[in-house]
């Protein structure tokens, strides 16, 4: 709803210039090959950033990095990303914009992943950790950068499919490194020895991040076209009003409570499989490849589930409902492991299968309530919190069950999560309260989009109303009329013949009316 | 429903608590004129409501050994000696029931399989701690507490290097959890043994030693019955964390009759003198063999004097440690504690935190709902007043 250039201009280009090819930036192919050098934009970064758990033991052995320095190659990565994704997505706001900030960051990244694996081939671990960090600086930023890109490509179509998708690309990147780094390793070792082996293997996952940059050059050049010929407007649009630091304050709540979840939800995913292994060994007596295995199920079940919800919440929309679905069966996942023996791979199923349908549903939501000129700051802002949520947590976890045992550690991501809940409960009832589009079906929203302008006239008519209250349903009355009419009929027209009929609306506006005092009611919006 | 079950459980609890306590009294070596400073023979008198427990830990004959023999109220015992070693105890009325422990030998054995587990076919090495020399490290003998620390040193026949065994036995009268990991349950009708391995050098040949405590366990019920091992999981591992189980091993009398004497431990043994989730390791407990009593001990002159010639007589082996930990050499210490008791073994309980936070997670959510319905019945009230003092101003 915040960039209605979108739509108009997809029916009004065609006119000035037919899509020859099927490579006219306007056609459904362009944004396939734009989607799929997204993935592989990102999926370089995601390789490179696991390749030393793949490479654990050999770290050990050939490097001789103790466990703290091998851990502290993690933590370089995460801790200045608390303030930088912050810093990177409004540079890519204010100055970069996305084209150059992504090519930038992912520059960023390869210089980090090539001056890491330099450290490693000649064994200087200042020089490894200043990699780990170059590639941090990079690594988060470029993740808020192409995120943006999702939401300029995809707003108004597949964008919580693609969001599910980037979600899997990333679960996959760490995966095939996994899978691959330990036979790179073992063809290198025939031909060098010592730690001079583990740097060349490095150097060889390094060029998975020059591939990631040779994607974010085409696509730069792709995205240029495309605004040549598309967006031209909303370019100048942006231009005109640069977007302050000081703007971060008006944010919409609803924005904050988004971010809210981005940090409660989290925590109660991530530290749980940071120390979820060892877990399921005392609790559940399983050996620990066993262990290993459920452990992994979370990750699994979100890169093979993400876009299928994605797709799912394309055609129903409804985010925030879906949302308060998923955080309820979260606590009801947690609440078995916590509570029960039940066999863990059940709450750990599920526990997978909430978080992929929160991910693809909570993401695209950043989207809906921030001006596309901020998005990079927005972005920027969740991806900060949840990192510094993260890294507090994962020492605050571990003190935890030092001290207080896993029964309390679930009792903690249990507490997170009502906190989460909570959020989502408040995002529905502000969404609904102020007309907002969040928990609309797809259908909905479009038609909402389409008559706000016309709408726009009424409500201006109905603005001498006098008392608040009375201003806040009657301003809400040509809206929600829009909306339940189209949520009710397919077509477009729908919303036309609906408001002829005085009963009907009539009809429509109490049940809507209603379902706003009560917001957990589910009033039937089919007449 | 459940929040009343919890708080039913943590009030009966308490009521245990207080029916449980017990006067304490101990002593050091009473009666004995000739002992020397290393001589250890401590005397525990728990007189309670209805029964008196008297406890002797006895260090005197090397094998470090801990009997409880139940009575009577105002029963007393005597013991006579002959220079450093009890040679008679004497009780004013024959006990009810009587059981005992004995840590005797320990044995280093080479773990081939590397999965921690001790195996009479592994090739092993025996210590047997009827040589030792015990000396005193600390001792309390107040109403609030009992307690005894002491080492020894463990002489490897084939090294010139040798390790220390260090022991505590403590007996606090009320119920509560130690304050020491893994945080077993102490009440007034057991003592905590905690002993820990320290710097024991290996037989050389062996790559992959590590310890094992053989333990005797007696009681005075048939010598055809046998010990029983049972294991229980809890949901809480709040109190040693990280581990859900809980291990019994009870008597006959106690397994048939819900009164008798019983060891429980959690299975978890540290490997740092710092005790910590990271420091733990897991402990194995084998089954149990019938054995005879070592000839030269105090239990043996005990049990003749007790004059019952039905005597159950038991042993079993822990060991610890588990695949991949880099056994025994990777941090030259393995502790371990377990509980010896009377009565029926504690069980635990949620704490209060932990009762408060599930009541706070519980309450919250119907807490907030509420407060919404409230909201929403006022919001409705004020409408449909604003409404009808709008109609009001039409007319």
């Amino acid at each position: 709803m915040e960039n209605p250039e979108h739509d108009p201009e997809r029916t009004a280009v065609p006119d000035q210039e037919p899509p020859v090819s099927c490579f006219h930036p306007s056609t459904k192919t362009h944004r396939f090959i734009g989607l799929v050098l997204m993935c592989f934009l990102c999926f370089g970064s995601y390789f490179c950033y696991d390749t030393p758990g793949a490479l654990a033991d050999n770290f050990k052995s050939d490097s001789h990095l103790n466990t703290s320095q091998f851990a502290l190659l993690y933590s370089i990565y995460s801790w200045p990303n608390v303030v930088l994704c912050f810093i990177g997505g409004y540079l890519v706001d204010r100055c970069f914009g996305v084209r150059l900030g992504t090519i930038i960051y992912m520059t960023i990244v390869f210089i980090g992943a090539v001056v890491f694996a330099f450290g490693v081939y000649i064994n200087a671990y200042w020089l490894m950790i200043l990699g780990r960090f170059i590639f941090g600086i990079g690594g988060e930023s470029l993740q808020v950068a192409v995120n943006n890109y999702v939401v300029v490509w995809f707003n108004g179509k597949e964008l919580n499919m693609v969001f599910g998708l980037q979600l899997s690309i990333s679960r996959f990147g760490s995966t095939v490194n996994f899978w691959v780094m330990e036979s790179i390793y073992r063809w290198v070792a025939k031909y060098y020895a010592g730690y001079e082996r583990l740097g060349v293997a490095l150097f060889i996952a390094s060029l998975t991040c020059l591939g990631s940059l040779i994607c974010a050059l085409f696509l730069g050049w792709m995205d240029l076209r495309a605004e040549k010929a598309l967006r031209q407007q909303a370019a100048q649009v942006k231009q005109d009003q640069p977007f302050q630091l000081k703007d971060v304050l008006k944010f919409k709540p609803v924005f904050w409570l988004l971010a809210v979840i981005c940090v409660a939800y989290y925590l109660a995913i991530f530290p749980f499989i940071a120390l979820g292994k060892l877990f399921f060994e005392r609790k559940f007596d399983f050996v620990p490849q066993d262990a290993n295995t459920v452990n992994s199920m979370v990750y699994f079940l979100s890169a093979a589930l993400s876009p299928f919800f994605g797709i799912l919440i394309d055609k129903t929309g409804r985010n925030v409902t879906w949302i308060m679905l998923s955080i309820v069966t979260t606590l009801g996942s947690h609440f078995l492991l916590a509570f029960t023996f039940v066999n863990p791979y059940v709450g750990v199923i599920s526990l997978g299968i909430s978080y992929s349908l929160l991910a693809s549903g909570l993401w695209p939501l950043v989207a809906m309530v921030v001006p596309e000129s901020q998005m990079g700051t927005a972005y920027g802002i969740c991806q900060a919190v949840q990192n510094l949520g993260l890294a507090v947590t994962i020492i605050l976890a571990g003190m935890i069950v030092d001290n207080y045992g896993y029964f309390m550690l679930e009792l903690f991501f249990l507490g997170c999560l009502f906190v989460s809940l909570i959020a989502a409960v408040l995002i529905y009832i502000l969404d609904s309260a102020s007309e907002g589009t969040l928990n609309l079906s797809p259908s909905a929203r479009e038609s909402l989009l389409k008559t706000r302008v016309s709408t726009d006239e009424t409500a201006n008519l109905l603005d001498h109303a006098d008392s608040s209250d009375q201003e806040e349903t009657d301003s809400g009355l040509p809206n929600s009329n829009m909306a339940s009419s189209s949520a009710g009929e397919s077509g477009e027209g729908a919303g036309g013949g609906a408001r002829d009929s005085a009963l009907a609306q009539s009809d429509r506006i109490r049940s809507r009316y209603i379902s706003h005092l009560l917001p957990t009611t589910n009033i039937p919006e089919r007449p | 429903m459940q929040l009343n079950t919890l708080i039913v459980i943590v009030l009966l609890s308490g009521t245990i608590t207080v029916a449980q306590e017990r006067k304490i009294s101990s002593k050091v070596n009473p009666g004995c004129k000739t002992c020397t400073n290393d001589t250890i023979l401590m005397y525990v008198r728990c007189d309670g409501a209805s029964d008196t427990i008297h406890q002797i830990w006895d260090f005197t004959r090397s094998i470090p050994t801990v009997i409880f023999a139940v009575t009577k109220l105002k029963s007393s015992l005597d013991i006579v000696w002959d220079g450093n070693n009890p040679t008679g105890f004497y009780m004013s009325e024959t006990p009810l029931y009587s059981f005992a422990t004995a840590l005797d030998k320990i044995y280093e054995y080479n773990d081939l399989k590397d999965n921690g587990h001790f195996d009479p076919n592994l090739p092993h090495h025996i210590h047997n701690l009827d040589h030792m020399m015990w000396h005193v490290k600390e001792i309390s003998t107040t109403e609030k507490e009992a307690m005894v620390r002491v080492y020894g040193t463990l002489n490897n026949d084939r090294s010139e290097e040798h390790g220390t065994v260090a022991i505590k036995l403590d007996l606090i009268p009320f119920k509560d959890y130690a304050v020491e990991l893994p945080h077993l349950i102490h009440t007034a009708n057991s003592t905590q043994f905690d002993v820990s391995l320290v710097n024991l050098t290996s037989t050389p040949g062996y790559n992959a030693s590590r310890f094992a405590l053989h333990l005797l366990l007696v009681s005075t019920d048939s010598a055809t019955e046998t010990m029983r091992y049972t294991m229980r999981k809890s949901l809480d591992d709040e109190h040693t964390p990280g581990v859900f189980e809980v291990i019994e091993i009870k008597t006959p009398a106690l397994h048939n009759y819900a009164i008798g004497g019983y060891l429980q431990f959690r299975p978890v043994g540290y490997v740092q003198a710092e005790r910590g989730v990271a420091s733990s390791t897991i402990a194995h407990v084998s089954y149990f063999n019938r054995t005879s009593l070592p000839v030269r001990s105090t239990m043996k002159t005990f049990y003749d004097e007790f004059g019952r010639a039905n005597l159950l007589v038991q042993d079993m082996m822990v060991s610890f440690g588990e695949g991949g930990d880099g056994y025994y050499a990777q941090h030259n210490y393995t502790a371990w504690s377990f509980a010896v008791g009377y009565g029926s073994p504690p069980t635990d309980s949620f704490s209060w935190y932990v009762v408060l936070i599930i009541s706070g997670g519980l309450l919250l959510p119907v807490l907030l709902a509420v407060s919404g319905m409230v909201y929403v019945l006022v919001r409705r009230h004020r409408q449909r007043y604003n409404s009808r003092a709008m109609f009001a101003n039409e007319d």
